[in-house]
């Protein structure tokens, strides 16, 4: 431990611009795969609050299982499995970056499911009816009165999801994704300085997460007091 | 060969040699939340105990292990601590490293659950004259439980579901021999979808479970 310092010091001009530029891919990779997972979390919110009984039970059956599974063997499944079961169609576009943003998107979309449908549940529909009747178009009404409130209810959920994204885009290294965990271990093993690695590399991660975590609860606060 | 005959074929080899890979999962998990258990009230008491020097430490060690990743402190503790002279097996590690995460997670879990009970219970039972120790134990900590199990419950299935990290420190549990039994066959299909049926076995009935928790006790409410 003692000599951690002298290590930083011999090596970290070297390591930390080329840590940092993995940051930005860690980065890319969590804010596709945000997109990703908003999308289908809007759309699968959407068939689990249906009126159509089969768009009801296949939502419930994909969120049981995508929240069911670790995150690590749905990365596994959704890069390794379909070109096994289309071994005819043309895979070498899928590299291990949409696999990535795939699987995290996947995961993240039966947990955003669930935000969003409770977010749509807790309006009552009195609340248009009333925003209708005092002569607002139905635009105006989803802008002012609908949508307000039900990102009153969903924001927190949705950052507080997006910092866990952040944090286990660290499994893509595990499908060979180069991300910042995947060049540590480079860096780590090639240099046979593991601890001082990792540790800077802990470092990062929490550089990145900890100021959403303290956005996210100022928001929080913010809201609560809104009431 | 296509998806079924391979199924058919090797089925119940992969089958029989995953879940050989079961109690080694189910052993790490175990492990993981009795160390986080136990680590976790430590960490809790530490920030309730209204002396800075304890809390601050308390709130540094839940911030940053709740802002890095798990697999990154599996790294830490399997290839760093051999740096400064500690080789720990990859159980120990991935026990100790998923304990030390999921000791962060549930101080936070006592922690609501303690200020979940009415500061007059505390006082009442000191008036009693019990020691403070005395009256977390006997007053306060048994009726915080019924707040604390349903979110103790959802957070052993997310440690189970964790476990499929271990690999990556040479633990044999059930994904490892998933990757091994992959090398071996290529059927990379047919595995790793009943891998996942496997963890699902699992962490479905575990939800189930969590969820009827949490109706019972918003029904005492």
């Amino acid at each position: 431990m003692a000599e951690l310092p002298a290590i930083y010091a011999k090596h970290i001009d070297r390591w930390l611009p080329e840590l940092m530029y993995y940051c930005l891919a860690t980065l890319g990779i969590a804010g596709t795969a945000f997109v990703v997972a908003v999308l289908i979390g809007i759309a699968v919110a959407l068939c689990r609050v249906s009126h159509i009984g089969l768009l009801r039970a296949a939502a419930v059956t994909y969120i049981e299982a995508a929240r069911g599974l670790p995150i690590v063997v749905l990365l596994y499944i959704v890069y390794f499995v379909p070109p096994q079961i289309l071994p005819g169609w043309n895979w070498a576009w899928f590299t291990a970056f949409y696999g990535a943003v795939l699987g995290l998107g996947v995961h993240g979309g039966a947990i955003l499911a669930e935000v969003f449908r409770s977010g749509i549940e807790a309006l009552h529909k009195g609340q248009m009816e009333a925003a209708l009747s005092v002569g607002m178009t139905p635009a105006k009404a989803m802008a002012y009165i609908i949508l307000p409130q039900a990102l009153r209810i969903v924001l927190p959920p949705v950052a507080n999801y997006a910092i866990g994204l952040l944090k286990d885009t660290a499994l893509c290294s595990l499908i060979g994704v180069n991300e910042l965990m995947n060049d540590a271990k480079s860096i780590a093993f090639a240099e046979y300085q593991p601890m001082a690695v990792f540790v800077l590399v802990a470092g990062l991660y929490f550089a990145m997460s900890y100021p959403l975590s303290l956005c996210v609860r100022a928001m929080e606060r913010r809201m609560s007091r809104g009431r | 060969m296509s998806f079924w005959e391979v199924v058919e074929d090797k089925g119940w080899y992969f089958l029989t040699t995953l879940v050989g890979g079961g109690p080694e999962t189910v052993l790490v998990a175990a492990g993981a939340l009795a160390f986080a258990l136990v680590i976790g009230l430590a960490i809790a008491m530490f920030r309730l105990s209204g002396w800075r020097l304890l809390s601050a430490p308390a709130v540094a060690y839940i911030e940053f292990f709740r802002g890095t990743p798990a697999l990154v402190q599996l790294f830490v503790i399997y290839f760093g601590l051999p740096d400064v002279g500690l080789q720990p097996s990859p159980v120990q590690a991935a026990v100790i490293g998923l304990g030390l995460n999921g000791a962060a997670y549930l101080a936070e879990i006592y922690r609501a659950g303690i200020e979940s009970i009415h500061r007059g219970q505390m006082e009442a039972a000191l008036s009693l004259g019990m020691t403070p120790a005395r009256a977390m134990r006997s007053i306060v900590l048994p009726q915080a439980i019924r707040t604390m199990l349903p979110p103790m419950t959802s957070f052993a299935i997310v440690l189970l579901k964790d476990t499929a990290i271990i690999f990556s420190v040479g633990v044999v549990e059930v994904m490892a021999l998933a990757r091994n039994l992959v090398t071996e066959t290529l059927q990379s299909a047919v595995i790793y979808l009943m891998a996942g049926a496997l963890y699902l076995c699992v962490t479905i009935p575990m939800a189930r479970f969590a969820a009827s928790l949490e109706r019972a006790q918003r029904a005492w409410r």
